[in-house]
């Protein structure tokens, strides 16, 4: 069943086309990694399905609404209900301990709940980091309670924008491992990314170039790399709670 | 942050300050305009005067508060024979001189005890006169105007002041009180030329002075009143003095006593040409304690003063009051021109505080960009940005509010004690004001930056930086 759906969309800055008639079609539940060189339009598409901008021509679809033709105060309404956006450079407000960052996006969404964002943060490995600032956490603390932000009002589609871009390896595999549990428990997802190593760990991979979809790369291998993440959370059994 | 809540503050102190100046000042500016004189008169209807009763009910219309000073005046035409002069004589009550005329500027001291009076420059320059001098002062009666029944009683209530011949030539005066049956109310005695501890105690001795209380004039020593004795010859010159002083008032005729020249008075004015004196030696020269006119200096606005002036005509019989619309006159328009002064400033310091204030937020809102870009991103609508924004600066504005009345008062009050001299009160309304003002002015610095914030896009947040 598809999620998001792109027909021929194409936004255009003056006489430069960021997008070209681009398709994708997203199913629910699915693993989708975008990759491409800079300029290739990733960005652009990434504000298109984070109802951040608008197309120039073209149906976005989600969940079967056109949000090419709402209105801002509604895309932003949608972007809270359904979106969970994670960034490269983390943005926790930098005044605000973890949990209260957590917090933040429940509060604009409905109510500030300490007790199920703590849970969330329990859910990335950092119950006990809860009351620390940002500037007291690690690269990649900070991106897990990013994660943990993004999980809190159950989005129907978590949208990051190079997660792993600023982290190192270790971290970036607790990262992946967080979006490998996501993946188990069913809510889509979709990596920009320009690492092929996690662009590796999605189902399916989108090339952009020059603002055209320019190959679809299907990972052959992605049950067989569920069942082994699956088997190794078992034993480590650490930092990721099961389910 | 902190530099937009100081400037509120500031704004708000400033604010604060001149609103409890601006209400203050009035009053601290009465009371400076009164050291101009006195703003209002009360004077009598007819021709007689007013007693004093009639001028303490007058009084009772102004609250005790606001009035500073009530000088009341009885003007007569006195003559210095010795030097063939004649001058103006004043009757009045020092102590209200000094807070109804406080420029009365005077060499020597004001008049204490009997017969002491305070002369003009003028007429000092003019006779020669000097502090210590005596001066020998006459007042003929005009036509008709204490002349009455030679042998029927004196006027209930009058006052008459008689002198005569007592031991070695030295003379002593008296003055008596007649009470509503015309008997004696009291006497005062002056024997200052007698021999202290001989004559001079007919002035102390409370049996001898006992004695003529209730008794009806003329009098005869020895069946009406006794001698003190060893002083007969004192005594006699006490009742002698009595019966002149009787014979003299119904008689019409003229009145001569000598006074002390305690003091010279320089105004600048016309008082320079008058002869001060208490009015109780006015009464003793003339025979009554009536008074012409009384000098007021009330500390009120020019409306108030109207309202006292219409309430003191209508309420009191004979007596009317107005105002000296030469020092009201000024002082309403000196008092508006301040205010507006007061009021220009405040307004600029508001404006400057403004757009402090909304500078301030503006580099608030830029350095924040990206957090605000965050919040959108997160689902922050354009409503709660402004909400957020809004409520953190009225929250500013409450903070500078609450310290600016707090500051501002205490700016007010250095200020009033230093230019006005006297403290001030605390404004209760002061409070709430300078708050609603301040926050009011944070939240319309806000807007502008509001605007900003509403427009920062929030898909700034995915580009790296």
């Amino acid at each position: 069943m598809s999620l998001l759906e792109l027909k021929n969309v194409s936004k255009i800055y003056g006489d430069l086309k960021a997008l070209d008639s681009v398709n994708v079609h997203v199913d629910k539940g699915e693993w989708v990694a975008i990759m491409g060189p800079s300029g290739s339009g990733k960005s652009t598409m990434m504000n298109i399905i984070g109802c951040m901008d608008r197309p120039t021509y073209g149906e976005v679809l989600l969940d079967g609404v056109d949000i090419a033709k709402e209105s801002s105060k509604k895309l932003t309404d949608i972007r809270r209900d359904k979106i969970g956006l994670i960034f490269q450079q983390f943005h926790m407000v930098n005044y605000l301990t973890a949990v209260e960052n957590v917090m933040v996006s429940q509060y604009y969404h409905s109510m500030p709940d300490e007790q199920e964002a703590l849970e969330a943060l329990g859910r990335v490995g950092l119950r006990e980091r809860a009351h620390h600032l940002p500037s007291q956490l690690s690269g990649g603390e900070q991106q897990r309670v990013c994660v943990a932000r993004a999980l809190i009002n159950h989005p129907e589609l978590i949208l990051a924008d190079e997660p792993t871009g600023n982290l190192d390896e270790a971290n970036e595999n607790i990262v992946l491992d967080l979006f490998a549990q996501l993946h188990a428990e069913g809510t889509t997802l979709i990596v920009v990314t320009h690492d092929p190593e996690v662009a590796d760990a999605a189902q399916r991979t989108i090339v952009l170039e020059h603002g055209k979809v320019a190959r679809e790369v299907i990972n052959e291998h992605f049950d067989e790399q569920q069942k082994e993440w699956l088997a190794r959370l078992k034993t480590e059994n650490k930092r990721v709670m099961p389910v | 942050m902190l530099i937009a809540l100081l400037s509120i503050g500031i704004g708000a102190t400033i604010l604060a300050g001149l609103v409890t100046i601006y209400v203050d000042v009035p009053r601290q500016m009465g009371a400076q305009f009164r050291s101009f004189g006195a703003n209002m008169l009360i004077l009598s209807d007819g021709e007689k005067g007013m007693s004093k009763a009639q001028l303490d009910k007058a009084l009772e219309n102004i609250p005790a508060g606001q009035l500073v000073g009530a000088a009341p005046y009885r003007y007569v035409r006195v003559d210095m024979t010795t030097r063939q002069q004649s001058f103006t004589a004043a009757g009045t009550d020092f102590d209200q001189i000094t807070k109804t005329s406080p420029y009365f500027s005077i060499e020597g001291r004001y008049p204490e005890n009997p017969r002491e009076v305070l002369v003009g420059k003028e007429i000092a320059e003019t006779i020669g006169i000097r502090e210590g001098s005596g001066m020998e002062l006459t007042w003929q009666p005009a036509a008709g105007e204490t002349a009455g029944d030679p042998s029927g009683d004196r006027q209930p209530g009058a006052i008459l002041s008689g002198s005569a011949e007592g031991w070695s030539g030295g003379t002593v005066y008296v003055t008596v009180k007649l009470d509503d049956s015309s008997r004696i109310a009291s006497l005062t005695i002056d024997a200052g030329t007698q021999t202290p501890e001989i004559g001079g105690l007919t002035q102390t001795d409370d049996s001898f002075n006992s004695q003529f209380v209730g008794k009806s004039l003329p009098l005869t020593l020895g069946e009406d009143v006794d001698a003190l004795s060893g002083a007969t010859i004192t005594s006699t010159a006490v009742v002698e003095a009595l019966n002149t002083a009787r014979n003299t008032q119904s008689a019409g005729t003229a009145m001569t006593i000598k006074y002390t020249v305690t003091g010279i008075l320089a105004t600048g004015g016309e008082e320079e040409s008058y002869v001060f004196m208490s009015l109780e030696d006015m009464a003793g020269l003339t025979g009554s304690d009536a008074v012409d006119v009384a000098e007021l200096s009330v500390s009120a606005s020019a409306e108030e003063l109207e309202t006292y002036a219409e309430q003191i005509t209508e309420n009191t019989d004979g007596v009317r009051a107005r105002l000296v619309k030469r020092v009201t006159r000024s002082e309403t328009a000196v008092l508006g021109k301040l205010q507006s002064l007061v009021f220009l400033v405040t307004a600029v310091v508001l404006i400057l505080t403004m757009i402090c204030v909304s500078t301030t937020m503006m580099a608030v809102v830029s350095e924040r960009r990206r957090e605000i870009g965050l919040r959108k991103a997160l689902g922050a609508s354009d409503g709660s940005i402004r909400t957020e924004f809004l409520g953190e600066g009225m929250f500013l504005g409450l903070l500078g509010g609450v310290l600016g009345a707090v500051l501002g008062f205490a700016f007010a009050q250095v200020v009033s004690v230093n230019v006005f001299g006297s403290s001030i009160t605390f404004q209760p309304l002061l409070l709430p004001t300078a708050v609603i003002v301040s926050m009011g002015v944070a939240a319309l610095s806000c807007l502008q930056p509001i605007k900003r914030a509403v427009a920062i896009d929030p898909a700034i947040v995915l580009k790296d930086e």
